[in-house]
């Protein structure tokens, strides 16, 4: 039987990969879908609580964190476009213009 | 005129934002008509203040945010009525004396504004009231020091502004704790200092909030060590800056000591009688010391000023009507005694461009009547009898020697180091031969110099010989806050160095 | 009635000094100095009718002008008394003014600050007779600081002087010596003020009739700290040892000055204090020992410096200062009528003395030194005998006022059993008539050692000289009204009458007394008459050097005073108030700056680094919320 616990741990599993994604890679198209796992990673517990606690306002929830992530991926991609056209790459080493 | 106070406040905020609009050349004319119709308000403030009453008088309260009982509440007693009067006289005189050059009209707004927040904070009741006119007072005189300043200017203006104002959030934290203590103990909120008056506070307590009070006060005045903006900000503000920092400016911090620190926290006030007057012999003979050693005129008067506030600082310690009452009446001497002395080294920086001591020599035989003028201002300063300088020192040291003769004896040293430095002072610039050729054809005070000099040299006589009308209603209101404070007091300590006059004790 | 002349008597002078100030710094005007002394001279005439009237009625005079200091108990009038002793006073202080104010058209002729001299002077007068007339302690202050600072302006009168090193010229500039003067008054005033905060809070009031009333219930150390705190007040004004070094070089100032202030008037004033404060003093019996026997040290060590000084005017001031001495020595044993009428006898010879020094330098174009001087008496014969006749009054021959009165102290010496003080006070006698009698052979015997060309001397103006004359006068005669003054002031003060054993031996004491004076002046004839003989043995040898150079004491307190004080403050201004308070303050700063500094390196711009530090901060408040869950 899977029980709460095995949802809870793939999304933890899949925060993880992503947290790794977004610490280690330069990339940052490829941080774009590292943050998207770590929300879907939450959108997997919150559909899982809300299911284990009869409650649908955790799934209400995730929709809202799809329907938001989604319009962030078309303003960040937007902007990674024009950076891309303004720098000739996105690697995060490259582009260090806000140094302190 | 309900409202007399409002009045004082606003007038010249309002009229330094209407002087924007003034045309360049005739913003000094503004400025003094401004400045004088203030003085005369302040006049009238004082001719129809009841000199018997020692309680708030002209008091204004209006509610700015109930819930947590912010009132805009003013009222002036016999304690802050004399230091608003010295504020717009100082002001109405520094600027009839205004020697800047460049940006006058930007001055003249600057000063309005500064008057404004100075007369605020000492018609404030409310606490809140208070620390925000105290902390807007700051930012003209950033400006003045910072825009009119000398080549060290900047260093000056921040270090004067970062140094008060850590100082002051101290105090805020102090303040807020307060309101806080009010409210738990009470129920209500409250930032009004007559409902602040009435709370007996245990010990602990008013130690803590004494300790947070004095930082922010103890760096205005300045005491030692908290003192060594001061020098800088002296040495690098233009005169009128320097005239309205030690009048006026100074005396914020001794005034908060006498409205809030003493009559809030009675018991924690006398456990630190000796901590602070021991600071204060140390600002007293340290900083005399410290002034003879320096080469720059202004300087001497810089740290001369530390030192004369170390004399306040102790008579408002010795928690008696004679000590309190001589520190106002010293706030008073020394505004004036030390504004009038930055003017006179304005007036000589103005025509030779240096403050430099050993760059004179000799000038009372060029300019008589400039020797005239700075000698009176020197023995006021030193406080000879018949001064103004002489009255406050002396009910000071005989107040204080109520608390500790040996004490009193060492801060008494303060009339023999205070000679000693002004009389070198004196000697090397105006005494012996003319050594500079350039300081041969030196021109006298001229007639703006004389009539922005003579009023003051009027008022150090006039209230040396009779100071009656300032002591009496200082006497009323200090009495009655000794009183008050006597009743307050929860341990035997505080009620038997707290010094109710007998004058007192019979009319009861 | 009574009361007007009070304030005719006190105010004559404060409106002719304002009256002066007026012309303060316009041309020389004659009338000035005339108008001044006619108020001078109504002063003195009020003053007189007030002896007379206080004489003939025995009662003083009081009133109450106004208010001046009111505040917690503490209550100060303006008020004055006006009776036997501050009456005493007055007459001799407007007298002596009046006659030196004249002196002083005449020898400030030629000086382009005429009106602000007499400006200055008048102003002296003023607080001298607040001083004396004041009911309280604090309005005796006022005048007490009122005198020391109208002598500051007037020792610094020619301000304009260089300094000089202490070789050329031992008193260094007139600015310096006018500094000196006040700084080291300011001192021994600070005693005073202590005085007045100790009888303030024991009585409650500083009015002299109250605090003496008060004294039988105070505590004996209340009184001996009192006593001894108002003596150090006195020391300063009166130049007693240790701080008598302003006094002689207090001479820096123009001569009328000297006769005014630092022999006639100010310098009495504490001696006037302790007459004052009679009934205080009278029962502390320590402290007035004390008085006596520094004063009785004070009139032999300054005779002893007089007795080698080449400078005219110092050793006057050395006279001063030793006759001052005698004064402290009679109050100090408790006859103070008689140190009061040594006081006033003492004030007519002394500016007598001094004024016929200042004519002297009028003739000889400032020249002090009497070695360059010599055979003056053919050209100056009334100054001649103005300065003998002064001379012998100071060495105390019968029948001039000297006698009298400085035999009464050294007899009330004898009287009370202070055998010591006594043989001083006869041989410092002995002294005083020799330097005094030095000085007059050198000046006017003997043969001519001033440079001729140079100098021709001539005598003073003749209403000057006519006008010193009522000092002569009074100098010679004074003496025979002891009985008079006696009777007179004793209905204040406390009567002082010689023991049977004394009145024994009365003819013996005065004729040893009269011996060594004589003496004195004998020596100084056959040494100095015919004219100087220097010995370089005497000049070199060591007791001659310690005289001269005034046993190195203003040496001493350059070297162990003001040097390391100028050291000290040095060291607190670069070492302590820069090095380390404004140090640590900045120091503070710098941290909060730095620490910034670094911090900023955080900020990479790279954006992955910050993603880091992000994870970073959530987990350390994730394991911070967990920590406190589990805690809490």
């Amino acid at each position: 039987m899977i029980g709460l616990s095995h949802y809870l741990i793939v999304s933890a599993l899949l925060f993880s990969i992503g947290l790794i994604g977004v610490l280690r890679r330069r990339n940052l198209l490829m941080l774009f879908f590292a943050t998207e796992v770590m929300l879907n990673a939450v959108n997997i517990a919150f559909a899982a609580i809300s299911h284990f606690y009869n409650d649908l306002s955790g799934q209400m929830f995730a929709f809202f964190v799809i329907a938001i992530a989604a319009s962030e991926v078309a303003v960040g991609l937007g902007i990674l476009i024009v950076l891309y056209k303004k720098h000739g790459s996105l690697d995060l080493d490259d582009l260090a213009t806000m140094k302190g | 005129m309900d409202y007399i106070l409002s009045i004082l406040v606003f007038f010249p905020a309002i009229a330094a934002l209407l002087g924007f609009v003034i045309d360049k050349d005739s913003a000094r004319v503004y400025g003094i008509t401004v400045a004088a119709i203030e003085f005369f308000l302040s006049l009238w403030l004082w001719f129809s203040f009841d000199g018997s009453n020692a309680g708030m008088q002209f008091v204004e309260l209006i509610p700015v945010i109930p819930d947590f009982g912010v009132n805009y509440y003013l009222g002036v007693d016999g304690i802050s009525l004399f230091i608003i009067l010295m504020t717009t006289m100082m002001t109405l005189i520094g600027i009839m004396s205004l020697s800047v050059k460049e940006n006058v009209k930007n001055m003249i707004i600057t000063l309005l504004f500064l008057e404004m927040t100075m007369v605020g904070v000492f018609v404030s009741l409310d606490a809140i009231i208070f620390y925000l006119f105290w902390e807007l007072s700051l930012v003209p005189m950033l400006y003045i020091i910072g825009a009119w300043g000398g080549s060290l200017r900047v260093y000056a203006a921040v270090k004067f502004f970062l140094y008060t104002f850590a100082g002051s959030l101290i105090m805020l934290v102090g303040m807020l704790f307060m309101a806080y203590t009010y409210q738990s103990l009470t129920g209500v909120w409250s930032f009004a200092l007559t409902d602040w008056y009435a709370l007996v506070l245990p010990v602990s307590y008013q130690m803590w909030l004494f300790a947070a009070f004095f930082i922010g006060f103890a760096i205005k005045v300045p005491m030692f060590p908290f003192h060594t903006w001061l020098p800088y900000a002296h040495g690098q503000a233009p005169t009128i800056g320097s005239v309205i920092l030690a009048a006026v400016l100074l005396k914020m911090g001794t005034y908060g000591f006498v409205r809030f620190s003493l009559p809030l926290f009675p018991d924690a006030a006398v456990i630190w009688i000796t901590p602070i007057a021991v600071l204060s012999i140390i600002m007293i003979i340290y900083t005399a010391m410290v002034a003879y050693a320096q080469k720059d005129m202004k300087q001497v008067i810089a740290y001369s000023s530390v030192s004369h506030m170390g004399i306040v600082m102790l008579g408002i310690f010795a928690m008696n009507a004679e000590g309190i009452g001589g520190s106002v009446f010293q706030m008073l001497s020394h505004g004036i005694v030390s504004g009038a002395l930055f003017m006179l080294v304005g007036v000589i920086y103005d025509r030779r461009h240096t403050k430099m001591m050993d760059e004179f020599g000799g000038i009372a035989a060029v300019m008589p009547k400039y020797a005239v003028i700075f000698g009176i201002m020197l023995v006021a300063s030193v406080g000879l009898p018949l001064t103004i300088g002489f009255v406050g020192e002396f009910l000071v040291l005989i107040g204080f020697y109520q608390v500790s003769p040996i004490m009193t004896i060492l801060a008494g040293t303060s009339i023999i180091i205070g000679s000693v430095y002004m009389l070198s002072l004196f000697k090397k610039s105006f005494f012996g031969p003319v050594t500079k050729e350039e300081n041969r054809n030196l021109k006298d005070l001229d007639a703006k110099e004389t009539w922005s000099l003579v009023p003051l040299v009027a008022i150090v006589v006039w209230l040396g010989i009779y100071p009656k009308p300032i002591l009496d209603p200082i006497d009323n209101s200090v009495k009655a806050m000794l009183n008050f404070m006597d009743e307050k007091a929860i341990t035997q300590e505080a009620k038997d160095m707290i010094h109710v006059a007998k004058s007192t004790k019979e009319a009861k | 009635m009574m009361e007007n002349l009070v304030y005719i008597a006190l105010f004559a002078p404060l409106v002719s000094s304002l009256f002066a100030a007026m012309f303060g710094m316009s041309q020389r005007k004659t009338f000035v100095g005339v108008i001044a002394s006619l108020l001078l001279f109504t002063s003195f005439v009020a003053s007189a009718t007030l002896a007379v009237e206080v004489f003939t009625t025995g009662e003083a005079i009081a009133v109450t002008m106004m208010q001046w200091i009111g505040m917690g108990d503490l209550y100060i009038p303006f008020g004055f008394v006006v009776d036997q002793v501050s009456v005493t006073m007055m007459t001799m202080v407007s007298l002596i003014s009046t006659i030196v104010h004249v002196y002083s058209i005449g020898y400030m002729d030629h000086d382009k600050s005429f009106n602000r001299f007499f400006s200055y002077l008048s102003a002296f007068v003023f607080s001298m007779m607040v001083l004396v007339m004041s009911d309280n302690f604090a309005g005796l202050f006022i005048g007490w600081e009122g005198v020391g600072v109208c002598s500051w302006l007037l020792i610094g009168f020619w301000y304009h002087k260089p300094d000089q090193s202490r070789e050329d010229n031992p008193s260094i500039s007139p600015s310096w010596a006018a500094n000196e003067a006040f700084i080291m008054n300011r001192i021994a005033d600070l005693g005073m003020l202590v005085g007045l905060f100790i009888l303030y809070w024991n009585v409650g009031s500083l009015q002299y009739d109250a605090v003496f009333a008060a004294i039988p219930n105070l505590d004996q150390w209340i009184l001996n700290g009192a006593a001894i705190a108002l003596f150090i007040g006195a020391m300063g004004k009166s130049a007693q040892f240790p701080l008598h070094t302003w006094l002689t070089d207090a001479m820096e100032g123009p001569t009328p000055v000297s006769a005014l202030i630092h022999a006639a008037t100010m310098v009495t004033a504490g001696v006037f204090l302790v007459i004052r404060a009679n009934p205080l003093f009278a029962v502390t019996p320590e402290v007035s020992y004390f008085i006596a026997a520094l004063g009785t040290f004070v009139a032999f060590f300054a005779a002893s410096m007089a007795l080698v000084n080449r400078d005219l005017k110092r050793i006057i001031a050395f006279s001063t200062l030793s006759q001052l001495g005698y004064m402290f020595a009679a109050a100090g044993l408790g006859a103070y009528w008689i140190a009061l009428f040594h006081l006033v006898a003492h004030a007519f010879f002394k500016a007598l003395l001094f004024l016929g020094a200042g004519n002297v330098m009028h003739a000889m174009h400032d020249e002090l030194d009497i070695f360059k001087m010599g055979g003056l008496k053919k050209v100056m014969r009334p100054t001649y005998i103005y300065m003998g006749l002064a001379s012998l009054t100071l060495a105390g021959i019968f029948p001039l006022a000297g006698f009298f009165s400085k035999d009464a102290i050294i007899e009330t010496a004898f009287n009370e059993g202070t055998y010591i003080l006594w043989i001083m006070l006869v041989v410092t006698a002995g002294m005083t008539a020799f330097y005094s009698f030095r000085q007059v052979f050198l000046t006017f015997h003997g043969t001519e050692r001033y440079d001729h060309h140079e100098i021709h001397p001539h005598e003073m103006y003749k209403f000057v000289l006519i006008a010193m004359s009522p000092l002569a006068i009074l100098a010679v005669i004074a003496g025979f009204f002891k009985g008079g003054f006696e009777t007179f002031v004793t209905s204040l003060l406390p009567a002082y009458h010689m023991s049977e054993h004394t009145h024994h031996y009365v003819w013996l004491l005065t004729a040893i007394v009269t011996l060594f004076a004589v003496g004195g002046i004998l020596l100084a004839y056959l040494k100095y008459n015919k004219g100087l003989e220097r010995n370089e043995k005497l000049e070199n040898s060591f007791i001659y050097k310690l005289l001269a150079n005034q046993y190195y004491i203003p040496r001493l307190y350059e070297e162990m005073i003001s040097k390391p004080y100028a050291m000290i403050s040095e060291k607190f201004w670069h070492g302590v108030d820069l090095k380390i308070v404004d140090r640590t303050v900045d120091g503070i700063a710098h941290f909060l700056y730095r620490s910034g500094d670094v911090n900023r390196r955080m900020q990479t711009g790279n954006l992955s680094h910050y993603l880091n530090w992000m994870a970073v901060g959530a987990v350390v408040l994730m394991v911070a919320a967990a920590v406190t869950a589990m805690i809490g």
